[in-house]
C-alpha cells in the first residue's frame, strides 16, 4: 500500500493525493445497519404465514388476489414516479407492502379489476398525492380498501366460503355458489353464531378476506416482529385490550354481558392492530402518543361495530386515529431532560 | 442510550508510546471554550520549554505554553479541526536533552487560592472534549456537594482515558485530592464503564488500600453505553438528579472531571508542569498498529506518519478528529493535536451518511435521544425555517452525540440540521 506522501512545503500544505480521496462528512461517522427498506421487507415477511393460511383455506383465488395487488401496487408506484420523474423507489417494498395488505383486506371472491383499482387508488391517492413514503396521512392500504369499500359495497361484503381443510387448494371451485357471512355480520344480524368454535376463529376456519381469518398466522407474523423489535407492543396489545373490554362492558344482553374473546378473534381486528394500526407513518412518535393513538382505535372500532352501519369498524377506526395523529403528537411530545 | 455493538469497537487498553520530537509545532491561540488566548511572545523569539506564549483574555479564556524549547518562526492561519482555520504560533523545537520539571515542594501546605493559581497558570482545560477551562470550573459560585470523576469514555473506539486510569491511577487520585482541597465536596463519585477490565482491576487495588484523603468515596461501574460520558448524563446515571435544562452540573450539586483533567492537575500542581502534552488514542482500521501516544500539543499529525510512530495499513478514506460519533472529519494530515483532542480515527472505509431518504416516522430518534427532544420533528421545523418550532421541541437543549443521525434509517441528517437550529433559534 502507497503511503500517503505529505508535502513539508508551506504554500503547499494539502496532501497532494489526500484532498480528493478523503471523505469529509458531518458525524456521526457509524450508522446502525437499519434502513427502511430493511424494514419494510421485514413486515412483508412477517406477513406471509397468514397468506398461505389465506391460501389454504380459500384455495387458490386467494394467491391470485394477493399477487394482483402486489403486482398492481408496484405498477402503480413505478408509474408514477416514472411520470413524476421522481427517483423510483421500488425496492424500499413499501409499495409491495401497500399491495399485500390492501390484499389481505379483500374477500377472496373479488373480481381482479377491484384488486387492480383498489391497489391504484391505495398507492396514487392513499401516497404518492401527499409526495410519497412518508408523507401521507392515511394508511395507504385501508384508503384502497375503504374506498371500495364505498364504490363496490355488494363485492365487498360477499365472502366465500372457507374450502375443506386444503385438500383441494388448487383444484377447480365454483367460487361464485358458495357465499357466506363473516361471524361479525352473523352477529350483527342478531343471529346466533351455530357451529363455530373459538378454535375455528382461531384457525380462521369460517368466511372472512384473504388475509384476516387465520389469527394463529398472523400472530406468528407479529411475534416476528416484536422480536425484531420493529413493532412495540404498545399499540397492537391496547388497541386489542380496548376492543375487548369495550366489547365486553356493551354487551348485546346489558352490561358486562359481551364476549370477549370473540370480539377480539373475529373480523380484522388482529390483522389491523398488529401490521395496520403500527405503521409509522401513520401513527404518533411517542409511546405515550401510541397509547392514546392505539385506546382510540379501539374505542371507535367498537363504537362502529356495536351501534353503527357496518358489521367491522377497523379500518375506519384507524383511519379516524391517522387523521388525529398530527395533534396527538403535537401534545404528547417528550418531556426534555431537565425541564 | 445506546449500546454500541462490539463489533464497531477495537481492543481496548491499546499500547502507550511517546512521540516528543515534532519539527514544527503549530498551537492554535482558541482550542479552549472562551476567548482565544493572547500572544504575548514576538516573532523569532526563543522561547524555553514551558514558558507561557500566550496568556488569557478574560476570566473564560487559557494560558498556552511552549511545549519545548523553540523558536517562534511564524503566527499564522493554520488548520484547526473545529473552526477549520484559525490564527496559529508556530515554532520550530531547538533540539536539547530531555528537560526534566522539577517537584514542588512543600504542596500539602498550598492554600486554596494557591492551587487555582497554578490550575489557571498552567492552562489547564477540561480534556473530555469541550476543553471548558478548568479554574472556571473550580470556582463555582455554589457548594459543591459531589464531585464525579469520569474515567467513562466519552465515545467508543477513544481509549487514552481508560488507558491513563491503568497507567497514571496514583497520579490521577493526587490530582483528585488537589480538587477536593479547592471545593471541598461531601463526596466523591469515580464512574468507569464495565469495559475498561484493566481499569477496574488496578481500580479495586486502590479502593482495597484506602490511601487517599478524599470524603465519602465510591467506586462506580456503568455499563458501557454512548452518551454515558456526557456530564448531565452520567449526574442522571449516578444520582438520579437532572440538571435543569440550560442549567450546569452545580445547580443540582455536582462536579464532573475528567481522568485526564486531573492527570494534568496533578502534574501541575506536583511539577509546575504546563497542559504540554497529553495521551491521544490513534485508532481505526486504515492503521497497522492502533496506539496510544503521549503527543506534545500543537504536534501536527503528519509529523507521526513521517517518524514512522504511525503507518497506514490501507489506504485512509475518512479521517476523524474525535470519536465515530461526535468527530469532525478532516480534509488533510496537517491538523496538530489540541488540548481536547481525544483521538484520531483513520477508517479505511468512506463511510459516510450519503443521501438522505424521507423520514418514515419510525420514532427511532425520538427514543434513544438522551435529552428526551424530538428530533425527527425538529429537524422538520428546521427545514421549513420554523425555529419557534424548533425550539419548542427542544433545539436548544441538544447536546449534539449524534445518536439520531446514528439510529435513523433512512440516513437523515438531524444532528446537522439540530444544531442549524440551535443557531437560529431565537433567545
Amino acid at each position: 500500500m502507497k503511503n500517503i506522501e505529505i508535502s513539508k512545503n508551506k504554500e503547499d500544505k494539502i496532501l497532494s493525493d489526500g484532498v480528493n480521496k478523503l471523505t469529509v462528512s458531518y458525524s456521526p461517522h457509524l450508522h446502525t445497519n437499519q434502513s427502511a427498506a430493511k424494514i419494510m421487507w421485514s413486515v412483508f415477511l412477517s406477513l406471509i404465514p397468514a397468506g398461505i393460511a389465506g391460501i389454504f383455506i380459500f384455495g387458490s383465488k386467494a394467491l391470485w388476489i394477493i399477487s394482483l395487488g402486489i403486482i398492481s401496487a408496484i405498477a402503480t408506484e413505478g408509474l408514477l414516479q416514472y411520470l413524476n420523474k421522481k427517483k423510483i423507489t421500488l425496492n424500499d417494498g413499501s409499495a409491495a407492502l401497500t399491495g399485500l395488505l390492501l390484499s389481505y383486506n379483500l374477500p377472496a371472491n373479488s373480481p381482479w379489476w377491484l384488486v387492480i383499482i383498489g391497489s391504484f387508488v391505495a398507492v396514487a391517492i392513499g401516497k404518492q398525492i401527499f409526495g410519497g413514503l412518508g408523507q401521507n396521512i392515511f394508511n395507504p392500504a385501508l384508503v384502497g380498501r375503504v374506498f371500495l369499500m364505498t364504490c363496490w359495497p355488494k363485492y365487498m361484503t360477499s365472502f366465500m366460503k372457507p374450502l375443506n381443510a386444503g385438500f383441494n387448494v388448487f383444484g377447480s371451485v365454483n367460487y361464485d355458489a358458495i357465499t357466506a357471512a363473516t361471524p361479525l355480520m352473523i352477529v350483527k344480524e342478531g343471529e346466533a353464531l351455530s357451529g363455530l368454535s373459538y378454535w375455528d376463529l382461531f384457525l380462521g376456519r369460517h368466511a372472512g378476506c384473504v388475509g384476516e381469518v387465520c389469527i394463529l398466522a398472523l400472530l406468528i407474523g407479529a411475534l416476528f416482529l416484536l422480536l425484531k423489535k420493529y413493532i412495540s407492543w404498545h399499540i397492537p396489545i391496547i388497541y386489542i385490550a380496548t376492543v375487548g373490554v369495550f366489547s365486553w362492558i356493551f354487551g348485546q344482553k346489558g352490561l358486562f354481558s359481551g364476549n370477549f374473546l370473540f370480539s377480539i378473534l373475529s373480523g380484522g381486528l388482529i390483522l389491523g392492530a398488529f401490521f395496520m394500526a403500527t405503521d409509522y407513518v401513520t401513527s404518533p412518535l411517542t409511546r405515550k402518543g401510541q397509547v392514546i393513538f392505539a385506546a382510540g382505535c379501539g374505542v371507535l372500532t367498537s363504537v362502529i361495530r356495536l351501534w353503527g352501519g357496518y358489521p367491522e369498524g377497523v379500518s375506519y377506526a384507524i383511519l379516524m386515529m391517522n387523521a388525529a395523529t398530527p395533534i396527538i403528537d403535537r401534545y404528547t411530545k417528550n418531556r426534555i431532560f431537565g425541564k | 442510550m445506546l449500546k454500541v455493538t462490539k463489533s464497531e469497537e477495537p481492543k481496548h487498553n491499546l499500547p502507550c508510546e511517546k512521540f516528543l520530537t515534532p519539527r514544527k509545532l503549530y498551537l492554535p491561540l482558541s482550542q479552549h471554550t472562551g476567548k482565544p488566548s493572547k500572544i504575548c511572545v514576538n516573532l523569532q523569539d526563543t522561547v524555553e520549554r514551558g514558558q507561557a506564549i500566550a496568556v488569557e483574555d478574560g476570566f473564560i479564556s487559557s494560558r498556552l505554553h511552549a511545549p519545548e524549547k523553540a523558536k517562534i518562526i511564524d503566527i499564522c492561519e493554520w488548520y484547526h479541526p473545529v473552526l477549520k482555520k484559525a490564527k496559529c504560533i508556530v515554532m520550530e523545537p531547538i533540539e536539547e536533552q530531555e528537560h526534566k520539571f522539577t517537584p514542588r515542594e512543600k504542596v500539602n501546605n498550598l492554600d486554596k487560592e494557591a492551587l487555582l493559581k497554578i490550575i489557571t497558570d498552567n492552562g489547564i482545560v477540561g480534556m473530555g472534549g469541550a476543553a471548558f477551562p478548568t479554574h472556571v470550573k473550580l470556582s463555582p459560585p455554589k457548594k459543591i456537594e459531589t464531585l464525579i470523576i469520569n474515567g467513562c469514555e466519552c465515545e467508543p473506539y477513544l481509549n487514552s482515558d481508560s488507558r491513563l486510569m491503568t497507567e497514571k491511577l496514583d497520579e490521577i487520585f493526587k490530582g483528585v485530592e488537589v480538587i477536593c482541597r479547592i471545593i471541598e465536596p461531601k463526596e466523591v463519585i469515580f464512574a468507569v464503564e464495565d469495559n475498561k477490565t484493566e481499569a477496574i482491576k488496578k481500580l479495586h487495588l486502590v479502593f482495597s488500600i484506602k490511601k487517599y484523603k478524599l470524603p465519602n468515596l465510591t467506586l462506580k461501574i456503568l455499563k458501557t453505553a454512548y452518551p454515558q460520558g456526557g456530564e448531565k448524563q452520567l449526574i442522571y446515571f449516578l444520582k438520579n438528579r437532572k440538571v435543569p435544562a440550560g442549567g450546569l452540573p452545580l445547580d443540582v450539586g455536582c462536579l464532573v472531571h475528567n481522568v485526564a483533567t486531573c492527570f494534568a492537575i496533578y502534574e501541575a500542581v506536583y511539577f509546575d508542569k504546563p497542559l504540554i502534552e497529553r495521551l491521544v488514542t490513534f485508532a481505526g482500521d486504515a492503521l497497522a498498529q492502533p496506539k496510544n501516544i503521549w503527543v506534545k500539543i500543537g504536534t501536527p499529525i503528519y509529523e507521526l506518519f513521517d517518524k514512522g510512530i504511525l503507518r497506514f495499513k490501507n489506504e485512509p478514506r475518512k479521517i476523524i478528529c474525535g470519536g465515530p460519533m461526535m468527530g469532525i472529519a478532516l480534509d488533510n494530515l496537517n491538523y496538530p493535536v489540541l488540548k481536547g483532542t481525544g483521538g484520531f480515527l483513520f477508517l479505511s472505509e468512506n463511510y459516510s451518511l450519503g443521501e438522505e431518504g424521507p423520514c418514515i416516522r419510525c420514532g427511532s430518534c425520538v427514543r434513544e435521544c438522551p435529552m428526551s427532544l424530538m428530533p425527527t420533528l425538529i429537524d422538520l421545523a428546521a427545514r421549513n425555517e420554523n425555529w419557534q418550532l424548533a425550539a419548542i421541541y427542544g433545539s436548544a437543549d441538544c447536546i449534539e452525540c449524534g445518536i439520531c443521525s446514528y439510529v435513523c434509517p433512512t440516513r437523515r441528517w438531524l444532528v446537522q440540521s439540530i444544531k442549524q437550529a440551535k443557531i437560529k433559534t431565537p433567545k
